[in-house]
Order: structure tokens, then C-alpha cells, then sequence
């Protein structure tokens, strides 16, 4: 196959934006029609009162908080792959980075409003918002909430930044090729952006600052969202090493869902030739080394924590790992590790459809993780009258659906609103490889390791 | 002033462009006059090094000390600004006080990186004609700002000689 | 230095007979919530007795331990909330203040005892409860937290009474509801720092634990029990 010419690459990610097909219409239809339900169930929620969820003494914190911390360590794809691959000058990850980048913002947009459906009165939400109120109170900044609410926002603002500035010349190239009001939009959001040598570097320079800036702060979020928990005396939680367990896991499950994400525009965008075999064998690599790191997190806090064999935390380990949560935490166990293990490390098996079908183990293995760190330390804390069991109701299931679904919409409709796969650095990337132009078109090698 | 008019070839690659530069550059044209357009930062070569260094980072590093003051002033001076019952408890602490002003230090490096991009590029600015969609589909655009009426057949011809595929004129003497 | 409440509870006259329960419902404007929920744990036993069984048949014996919050002087429940709702008042109680609360139910998860309740639903009082509320408490709206106050609205009464009386407080002549309503006599409430009260004389008991108190957390209540109990972690 010969290599794609500029042309053929620009018409060929250019080409998912044009026309929309039934399938689309349907799954887009199906997946409203699910967040719909979720968001009739949150207001059925705030109406009646929180106890329409599953949530009791002493398990105040259950699905939501789950939500929560799921989607924000999925928000760490964009990270990972962007800014420190960016920074390492790794060149194949160009056709990546937006789906990351895009992945990161969904993803935190949708944890973000987690905080709010968990709350008992949340219109009152804003609250947590440091204002000079005529309370006469600031918020408590002594709280891990607080902590959530700034790390958050500063992650939020980074991540959205850095995926619309490189989205600019992209904006401007469909721009130049649109008619009508089309044209007018995408005129508007591009800026007027001209492409002049001064333009180009202050955006490359803009973009290299925000990679060095956003991998400190993402690190930072993910550890503050670890201390809603390890700041609390609960068994189990009260523990050293959430901070660098959560943020190992966030990247675990963040490159996991970018795996997926990238399998499924594949298959569905058609960019069998851009989204190539070597991209996912490298990715697959990284998340062989994230399982790994995974398993030393969870062993080491397990075997310390059963040597220290202090009592309250021995209930919560025993009833984890053979009382009623263990079908979940042997789940768990075999969605993060010991399926993807021998996929992730065998190289024959270490193809696209292998390392997506090891994504999807972790993806559910990874929330599966977040509620086995939530809802069984607080179902048995210390004085044991107060055990007690969790079980989720429709609202929270529903609202967890929703929110899966909302994923999925909001990237249906961004890859058919901009490329998404960035075409100027997959093009400007083409010049630092002469036989990169031949990588592109050819799907079948497994190309430089 | 924003310039009026220009002349500028349109170039199939990134060589003949530097040819193009380099002619424009033999006739004396000013390098603040010549204009250079791409959809792609060609940074190797010579016509897109027409810049000056930024202080962007440095910037971004000021930013940050600015965003990193008012994070820790939020922090410390909004917990007694109002009093408050602590029944003697501490109410001022140090950790959480650094995890504020380090997260308002990094919103304000990126805040500043982002606002620093904005006004030194110009950006948003709609309403410059100078502009040709041909660089979206891949030719370079080298040109020169505002020629004079003497002037100007030597750089058509110096544009075509270098291998542009077209020379257009636009703005006012279009 | 002011009043630093506190109480003493005596495990070994405690029958478990519960009306220290019903009284601090009354008395704080506690709702009940039904049969379906209550099996969901959705109660509001600001005072619970927490009944615990030793030994086998026919040698068991129940123990009773009224739990409550324990107004802890290191309250893991303070710093977590967001917005000073779970504050330390002066005289040493671990204030709610339910205008604040926006019900993130952090503080229920940092305490240890569990005594921190969250409100669900709004509270109903089917007739004629509803004629039984007390004046000088609140009533919370849903997705409010509330937990044990020490009956502060008591200790502010008398308080008021003492100043504009021009006395001070006598030792036993302010009585939570609980307290009050204990057959038994097994709760003592007082000042601690009042060495003279019966509350600092049980504190310092040789019968006296503090529950949990290896996490650190300074509760102001005493359990005195003559023999600790087997398997427990409570001694």
C-alpha cells in the first residue's frame, strides 16, 4: 500500500465529521434515552430525599462515591499519554493524544458532578465555593472536600485547556473547508488562527509548559481524592498508601479506557490505518507494567495490613477476602490481573482485539476496586453492633448507567464535531520519521519497537 | 497599522518555500514585512524561525507565584476572616494550607500560559482578510506585507522563480 | 475555665431497658421512621443500646452499652466537614449546626462510634405525635446530619437560669433527657472540670474505659464496668 499523501490524510480524518448514519442516530437515541432516566432519577432523588438511594447507617458513602473516584482516575488517561509521552518526545503517540485528551475531560466533567448527587441538600452545593458569604463563614479548608473542590477545578481548567489549544488548527482546516453556517462556527471557535511561524510556536510553547504543569497536578488530584478516605480514622482507610495507590490505579484504569476508546473508533471511524497495531502493543505494554503495579499496591497493603493484625482492620480484610464482599474482590483480582496478565505479557496475544478485550476486565475491575475500598470499611467499622450491609437501589444504578452512557454520547458527538485524531501533529510527526508516511498506511506490520 | 495589502506565492513544499524565503530575502524585503502561513509548524526550516524567543515560560513561572500569593492568602486569611466558635481547637493548619496555595499555584501557571498564548498570537482575530484557505490543504503561503507599487512585479517574479504554484495579491491592491 | 460537659455510664446497672432511647426522641424531636425503614437502618437513635452476647447456651450473658456522641476533645468529625458544621463549641461539646450542613456525610463516616445520623427523609410525626415536638429544639429537613447534643438546649436553659439567678450551676442539677430517664441510675452527667462534680469523681474511676479510646479521639464519656469483656476491644 502506498503512503497516504497530506491530502489522504486530511480527508481521511476529516471524513467522520460528514453525515451521520442510522446506527449513529440509533446508539445516540439509546444512550439519551438512558441518561434521560438518569437524570429523571437524580431529580426523583433530590425530591424525595436521599433515601430513595441504597445508602444507610453506617454506609453513608456508597455507588456515588464510587462514581466519583472512578471517573476521576479514568480522567488520567490524558495525562499519562499527552503530557508525559509529549515531554518523553515519543513519537507514536501522536494519533492518540486527542482521544486521551478528550477522554480526560469527559471523564472529569462527569466525576465532578458526583460531589453534587451524593449531597443531602444539593442546592446547596455551592457552598463549597469560597466566597465571602453573608453566613459569615468560609468553607472549611481543614476538609479533604476542599482539598477535592480546588484540586479538581485546577484539573479541570489544564485539561480542557490543553485539549482545545492543539484543537485550533484543526478547527481552522475544517474551517477553510466549510460552508454556510458550518462555516461560520467553526470560523468562530478557530479563532482566526492563520498558521504563522509566530502562531505555531507560541501554541508548541504553550503546549510544552502545559505538560510539564498538568502531570504534577494530575498527580495531585488523585491523591487528594484518596484522602477523602485516608483522612477519616475508618479501618482500612487510615492508611499511608492511598495517595500513590490511587494514582497508580488512576493511570491503570485511564489507559485502560484509552485502549477501549481507541479500539472502538477504530472499528467504528474506520481509522484502521491510523490506529495502528503498534500504537495498542505500546499501550498494551504500559498497561502491562500498570497491572503489575497494581498487584504491588494491593499486595503490599493487604500482607501489611494482616501483619499488623490490628483488629478493626482485620474485620474489614477478612470479610473482603472471605466473607461476602470475596466474590467481588476475587472478581476484581481476576479483571485486574490475572486475565489481563497473561494477555498484556504474551506478545502474540498482545493484539488490538487482546489488549481491548484486557481494557474492558480492568475498567470493570478498577470500579469494582473503588467500591471494595469504599463500602466494606464502612459497613464494618469499629464497634460491631453497627455492621451493616449495602446494597445499591434503581436510583444509584440508574444514575451509574446514565453516567456511562454520557460518556459515550459526549465522544459520539466530539469525533463527529472535530478529528479525533489531531491532524497537524499527526502530519508535522510524519516529517520526523521518513518511513512514519510508509507506518501510516501499512496496518499490518507491527512496525519500529 | 494592520497591513492593507499583500502579495504572497503559494508554495507546494516546504523546500521551494525556504527558495522562496530565501529570494525574498536576497531582494531586501524586510523580515517585517514577510508574512508566512502553514497548517503545519515546519520547524526545521529557516522561513518559520522568523521569531523572536518568548518569555512564556517565565511567565507561566510568574503566574504560578501570583496564583500560589492568593491561594495561600485565600487559604490563611479566609478561615479568621470571619469569628468563628472553635472551642479552642485549631483552626489555621499548615498542610492544608499548602495543598491550597500549591493547587492555586499550578490553575495559575496554566492561566497565564493560556492568556500569554492569546495575546501574543492575536488570538481570536476574526477579522484579518490576510489569509488563504490553500494553506489548509497543505501549500505554504510566503508573501510580503504592503509592497510598494515598484516593487512589486520583482517579488511576483522573485515568488515564481522559487516554485510557487500561484501568486496572488490581496487586500487593497487585489 | 468554663464547663467542659461530660458523663459517666455505668455498664454494670445498665439493663438495657432502652428508655434513655425513647426519652431522647422525645426530648430532641427525634422521628421515627417506619417499619420498612427501619429495617434499612435508616433510625435516628441519637442514644442506641448496643447489646452484645457472651458465652454459650445456657451460660450466655447480654451486655449493654449505651453509645451516643462521645463530644470527643480531638473529633475526627470537625476537620472533614466542609462547611463548620460539626464544630467544638467552648464548653467542650461537638456542636451540629444544621443550617450548614449540606449533608456530604463525611462526618458519619470519620466517626468511630457511628453516632452521627443522617436524615433521609423529611421527619413526619403521624398525629398525634406531632403535638408532642419540643419547642426549644429544632426540627431538621432532610439531607441534614444530627447526632447526640448532651440535650444542649437543657444546658443552655439552666445556664441562663444560673446567670440570671446569679449562681452558679450545682453538680446533678442539669440532666440530659437520658439521664433523666435512667431507672438505673447508670448515666451521670456534669462538669468535668469541676473536680468536685460525681462526673470527674467516675472519671477517674478504677472501673473507668473510654470506648475506642486508642484512636485517639478524647471522648468525654466513661464507661465504668467492674471486669472487661471477654473478646471485646472495648476494655
Amino acid at each position: 500500500m502506498a503512503a497516504k499523501t497530506p491530502e489522504q490524510i486530511t480527508d481521511d480524518l476529516l471524513r467522520p465529521l460528514s453525515g451521520i448514519s442510522g446506527r449513529y442516530a440509533v446508539s445516540a437515541a439509546f444512550l439519551a434515552g438512558v441518561i434521560v432516566a438518569a437524570l429523571c432519577a437524580f431529580f426523583w432523588q433530590v425530591y424525595a430525599g436521599l433515601g430513595v438511594s441504597g445508602l444507610r447507617w453506617p454506609v453513608f458513602w456508597g455507588f456515588y462515591i464510587t462514581n466519583f473516584v472512578f471517573w476521576i482516575g479514568l480522567s488520567h488517561a490524558g495525562t499519562l499519554i499527552s503530557a508525559i509521552l509529549r515531554i518523553a518526545n515519543a513519537t507514536w503517540r501522536r494519533p492518540v493524544t486527542r482521544c486521551a485528551e478528550v477522554i480526560t475531560v469527559f471523564a472529569l466533567s462527569i466525576g465532578a458532578t458526583f460531589p453534587v448527587i451524593h449531597l443531602g441538600r444539593p442546592w446547596l452545593a455551592f457552598w463549597l465555593f469560597p466566597y465571602p458569604s453573608e453566613r459569615g463563614l468560609w468553607p472549611n479548608i481543614r476538609s479533604p472536600l476542599l482539598w477535592d473542590f480546588f484540586a479538581i477545578n485546577t484539573y479541570l481548567m489544564s485539561s480542557v485547556t490543553f485539549l482545545l489549544l492543539p484543537m485550533v488548527p484543526d478547527l481552522a482546516l475544517i474551517r477553510d473547508r466549510a460552508t454556510g453556517w458550518k462555516k461560520k462556527i467553526y470560523g468562530a471557535v478557530a479563532l482566526g488562527w492563520t498558521g504563522t511561524p509566530k502562531q505555531w510556536h507560541r501554541l508548541e510553547t504553550a503546549m510544552h509548559i502545559m505538560a510539564i504543569a498538568v502531570i504534577p497536578v494530575a498527580v495531585s488530584v488523585h491523591s487528594i481524592v484518596s484522602w477523602d478516605f485516608a483522612m477519616a480514622p475508618v479501618p482500612m482507610w487510615h492508611s499511608t498508601i492511598f495517595a500513590p495507590y490511587f494514582v497508580a490505579g488512576a493511570i491503570f484504569s485511564g489507559i485502560a479506557a484509552l485502549i477501549l476508546a481507541m479500539a472502538l473508533l477504530r472499528k467504528l471511524l474506520r481509522l484502521e490505518e491510523y490506529l495502528l497495531p503498534i500504537h495498542f502493543e505500546n499501550l498494551g505494554k504500559l498497561l502491562l507494567v500498570m497491572s503489575l503495579l497494581w498487584f504491588y499496591f494491593v499486595f503490599a497493603e493487604r500482607l501489611t495490613a494482616w501483619y499488623g493484625n490490628e483488629t478493626g482492620e482485620m474485620a474489614v480484610f477478612w470479610v473482603t477476602q472471605h466473607g461476602s464482599y470475596s466474590p467481588l474482590f476475587w472478581a476484581m483480582v481476576a479483571c485486574n490481573f490475572l486475565i489481563p496478565f497473561p494477555i498484556l505479557a504474551i506478545k502474540k496475544l498482545r493484539t488490538i482485539t487482546g489488549t481491548a478485550i484486557a481494557s474492558f476486565t480492568i475498567v470493570i475491575g478498577m470500579w469494582l476496586e473503588r467500591y471494595l475500598i469504599i463500602v466494606p470499611s464502612l459497613s464494618h467499622k469499629y464497634l460491631t453492633y453497627s455492621w451493616g450491609a449495602y446494597r445499591p437501589s434503581w436510583v444509584e444504578i440508574t444514575i451509574t448507567a446514565g453516567t456511562f452512557c454520557a460518556m459515550g454520547l459526549l465522544y459520539m458527538i466530539f469525533s463527529k464535531v472535530v478529528p479525533i485524531i489531531s491532524i497537524w501533529e499527526l502530519k508535522a510527526g510524519l516529517k520526523e520519521r521518513p518511513q512514519a508516511a510508509h507506518a501510516v498506511a501499512q496496518p499490518n506490520e507491527a512496525g519500529a519497537d | 497599522m494592520a497591513p492593507t495589502s499583500a502579495i504572497y506565492g503559494l508554495f507546494p513544499d516546504p523546500e521551494s518555500a525556504e527558495r522562496g524565503m530565501n529570494a525574498l530575502n536576497r531582494a531586501g524585503v524586510s523580515p517585517s514585512r514577510i508574512v508566512v502561513m502553514s497548517n503545519e509548524p515546519f520547524d526545521e526550516y529557516s522561513f518559520s524561525k522568523m521569531d523572536h524567543a518568548t518569555p512564556m515560560p517565565w511567565l507561566a513561572a510568574a503566574g504560578g507565584l501570583v496564583g500560589g500569593t492568593l491561594g495561600f492568602l485565600l487559604a490563611r486569611l479566609t478561615q479568621e476572616a470571619y469569628p468563628i466558635v472553635t472551642g479552642g481547637m485549631p483552626l489555621l493548619a499548615a498542610w492544608p494550607t499548602g495543598i491550597v496555595t500549591y493547587e492555586l499555584t499550578m490553575f495559575g501557571a496554566v492561566l497565564t500560559t493560556i492568556i500569554t498564548l492569546l495575546i501574543s498570537t492575536r488570538l481570536p482575530n476574526w477579522k484579518s482578510k490576510l489569509y488563504d484557505p490553500e494553506v489548509s490543504n497543505g501549500m505554504i503561503l510566503i508573501g510580503v506585507l504592503d509592497p510598494s507599487t515598484a516593487t512589486r512585479v520583482e517579488v511576483e517574479n522573485r515568488l515564481r522563480g522559487a516554485g510557487a504554484v500561484k501568486v496572488k495579491a490581496a487586500g487593497a491592491i487585489a | 475555665m468554663g464547663h467542659q460537659w461530660g458523663m459517666a455510664i455505668d455498664l454494670d446497672r445498665c439493663n438495657g431497658c432502652e428508655a434513655c432511647v425513647v426519652a431522647c426522641h422525645a426530648e430532641n424531636n427525634i422521628s421515627t421512621v417506619g417499619e420498612d425503614q427501619a429495617a434499612r437502618s435508616r433510625v435516628k437513635h441519637w442514644i442506641r443500646v448496643e447489646r452484645y452476647y457472651e458465652g454459650e447456651f445456657p451460660d450466655v450473658s447480654v451486655k449493654f452499652m449505651p453509645v451516643f456522641c462521645q463530644q470527643c476533645d480531638a473529633a475526627p468529625c470537625e476537620p472533614v466537614c466542609p462547611t463548620f458544621a460539626s464544630y467544638h463549641t467552648s464548653e467542650g461539646l461537638n456542636g451540629q449546626v444544621y443550617n450548614r450542613c449540606i449533608g456530604t456525610r463525611y462526618c458519619a463516616n470519620a466517626c468511630p462510634y457511628n453516632a452521627r445520623f443522617f436524615n433521609f427523609f423529611n421527619p413526619v410525626w403521624e398525629k398525634p405525635l406531632n403535638l408532642q415536638l419540643n419547642p426549644d429544639v429544632s426540627v431538621r429537613e432532610v439531607g441534614v446530619m444530627e447526632k447526640c447534643t448532651f440535650c444542649v438546649q437543657r444546658i443552655k436553659a439552666a445556664e441562663i437560669q444560673a446567670a440570671a439567678e446569679k449562681r452558679d450551676l450545682k453538680d446533678g442539677e442539669l440532666k440530659p433527657a437520658c439521664v433523666q430517664s435512667c431507672p438505673t441510675r447508670a448515666m451521670v452527667f456534669g462538669d468535668l472540670s469541676d473536680p468536685e462534680s460525681e462526673v470527674s469523681r467516675l472519671a477517674n474511676s478504677s472501673r473507668g474505659t473510654r470506648l475506642l479510646g486508642e484512636l485517639g479521639t478524647r471522648p468525654k464519656v466513661t464507661y465504668l464496668q467492674r471486669d472487661s469483656w471477654h473478646g471485646s476491644e472495648n476494655a
